[in-house]
């Protein structure tokens, strides 16, 4: 008897062998579509068995009432403008350290511990605490939102730097390739991924941080106005600004880090 | 003028420890300017780590090391390595402007020169994992010529390559080298590689110590074909097996 080894298919065999609609179907984006359907209407499901959850048209009005009252853009100019502070100086300070963690044993041993307790140390706290040291004002939450999300992007940045190739160390130490432009061309593409990975917990992080430090500290922003409606026993005012925040946080996920994460490794989808 | 001298080079991986290895013992030679010096031996002779050492990324345990340009200025090295050790986010015109000493005009000038040199003058745009392995070492190859080294080290470059290829990057990097006479120390462990290429052949043997240093002194270009050639492969092979016998060590490891 002949064993005949089953007729191995194409990609593009495959892609013809099913229709348009159904590869539609099984995408990335259909996938996520349905989750944004699925918890919409999860969220329809509770609003209809519990009383205290708002449903979404009590959420819409409540909504258009803070537009139309002009407290969404001025509020949320606040916040972003102390998140785009925080996140961008635990970008450039994480990223530092990071490299430098990365590439020093000796840093790495003087910093290491510092970097572990800095993230198990809660949102929470540092909103607290930063309360308590700068009062109210655009400080508290720029540092909160910088303490939170630093360790994440020093931790990522020095892990990546870690695990630079040693052949194309030894390359550019044999070439006698200056420090500066090594970490510029060699290191920093070579923890890009890293980056990303940093860039999106500071962002997330510091979102966190941000909401927190003014929920307590109370001098504008979006955080302080959830605070005002959970304050006023008004759920649906409430709800309205958590749906911003998720907003905001998805579009900044999708829209920007998703480009840049593109962006950088535009080398390797030229490689397929 | 000596532009590489190793004077009683010693390196001890592990020295001082119970698991200590010595793989380069007392080693002294003197590489002239504009000469072309293959290192041939068995695996294990310590050839890669004399490269190594010469090259800064190694230190070694006692003993000199100096290579010296007669520009008045710090030498410059260029290293091949057995695979092409690029960036793969760099194109290759980048990559090698990243060991160039400035990105300046005169440095484009060069890259752009010893591109066209390797046939590769129109992927200077390309990223490496775009190459194939052959047109990814000529890379590597064109990058180290292109710094305008005082010394150019090379560590069996075309090992990894099929035979063809092989052939034909050395036949091309003796056509690079007669134009450039370059000072090269080559490390390989072919000898006909090394009787076609070379001005002088250094036999490292197991512990690394110098067996032999054989002048190669037959004009160029060299081809394999070439009975004056083949004459002087089989010569060379000779005394490597005269060392196998010697030295039982080497019997092993060739």
């Amino acid at each position: 008897m002949t064993d005949t080894l089953t007729r191995r298919r194409s990609t593009e065999e495959i892609a013809r062998s099913r229709p348009a609609w159904q590869r539609r179907l099984t995408s990335d984006r259909a996938a996520r579509l349905t989750f944004y359907v699925v918890a919409f209407l999860f969220w329809i499901a509770l609003a209809g068995l519990f009383e205290r959850i708002p449903g979404p048209p009590s959420v819409v009005d409540s909504l258009v009432e803070e537009f139309r009252r002009g407290e969404v853009f001025g509020n949320f100019a606040d916040t972003f403008y102390r998140f785009g502070i925080g996140v961008a100086l635990s970008v450039g300070v994480g990223i530092l350290v990071g490299v430098v963690i990365g590439l020093s044993p000796m840093a790495r041993a003087f910093l290491e511990s510092p970097v572990l307790v800095g993230l198990s140390i809660p949102a929470i706290m540092w909103a607290f605490l930063t309360v308590m040291w700068f009062g109210f004002g655009h400080t508290s939450p720029i540092v909160t939102t910088f303490l939170t999300a630093v360790p994440f992007v020093i931790l990522n940045v020095a892990q990546g730097v870690q695990g630079v190739s040693r052949d194309l160390r030894d390359m550019s130490s044999s070439y006698g390739v200056p420090l500066g432009r090594r970490v510029r061309e060699l290191v920093l593409p070579a923890v890009a991924g890293y980056v990303v990975a940093g860039l999106r917990f500071a962002v997330i992080m510091g979102w966190n941080g941000v909401l927190l430090a003014e929920w307590f500290g109370g001098s504008g922003g979006a955080g302080y106005r959830a605070r005002f409606w959970y304050d006023a026993n008004q759920f649906a005012g409430f709800a309205a600004w958590v749906v911003l925040f998720v907003g905001v946080i998805i579009i900044l996920d999708q829209l920007l880090l998703e480009r840049l994460s593109r962006r950088m490794f535009r080398w390797r989808d030229a490689t397929h | 003028m000596a532009v590489l001298t190793v004077n009683d080079l010693c390196k001890t991986f592990g020295a001082g420890t119970a698991r200590s290895n010595r793989v380069l013992d007392h080693i002294s030679f003197d590489v002239r300017g504009q000469t072309f010096v293959s290192v041939v031996g068995p695996s294990g002779c310590g050839k890669s780590t004399l490269l190594n050492i010469i090259s800064g990324v190694e230190t070694h345990t006692s003993g000199d090391v100096s290579v010296t340009s007669d520009e008045g200025r710090p030498a410059r090295l260029g290293y091949v390595f057995q695979d092409p050790r690029l960036l793969p986010w760099r194109t290759v015109r980048k990559n090698m402007l990243y060991v160039q000493d400035k990105d300046d005009d005169q440095a484009r000038r060069r890259v752009s020169t010893y591109l066209d040199m390797v046939g590769l003058g129109q992927h200077g745009d390309f990223f490496p994992g775009q190459l194939s392995g052959g047109m990814q070492q000529r890379v590597g190859i064109a990058r180290a010529f292109a710094v305008e080294p005082d010394l150019l080290i090379m560590d069996e470059p075309f090992s990894h390559l099929d035979a063809i290829t092989a052939r034909g990057l050395r036949a091309q990097l003796q056509d690079i080298w007669a134009q450039s006479r370059k000072t090269v120390v080559f490390v390989t462990h072919d000898v006909v590689e090394a009787v076609e290429l070379s001005d002088r052949i250094i036999v490292l043997q197991p512990g690394g110590r110098i067996f032999e240093d054989i002048p190669i002194d037959l004009p160029r270009p060299r081809r394999q074909s070439d009975p004056a050639v083949a004459t002087l492969q089989a010569e060379v092979l000779a005394r490597l097996e005269k060392m196998k016998a010697i030295t039982p060590q080497a019997a092993t490891a060739v």
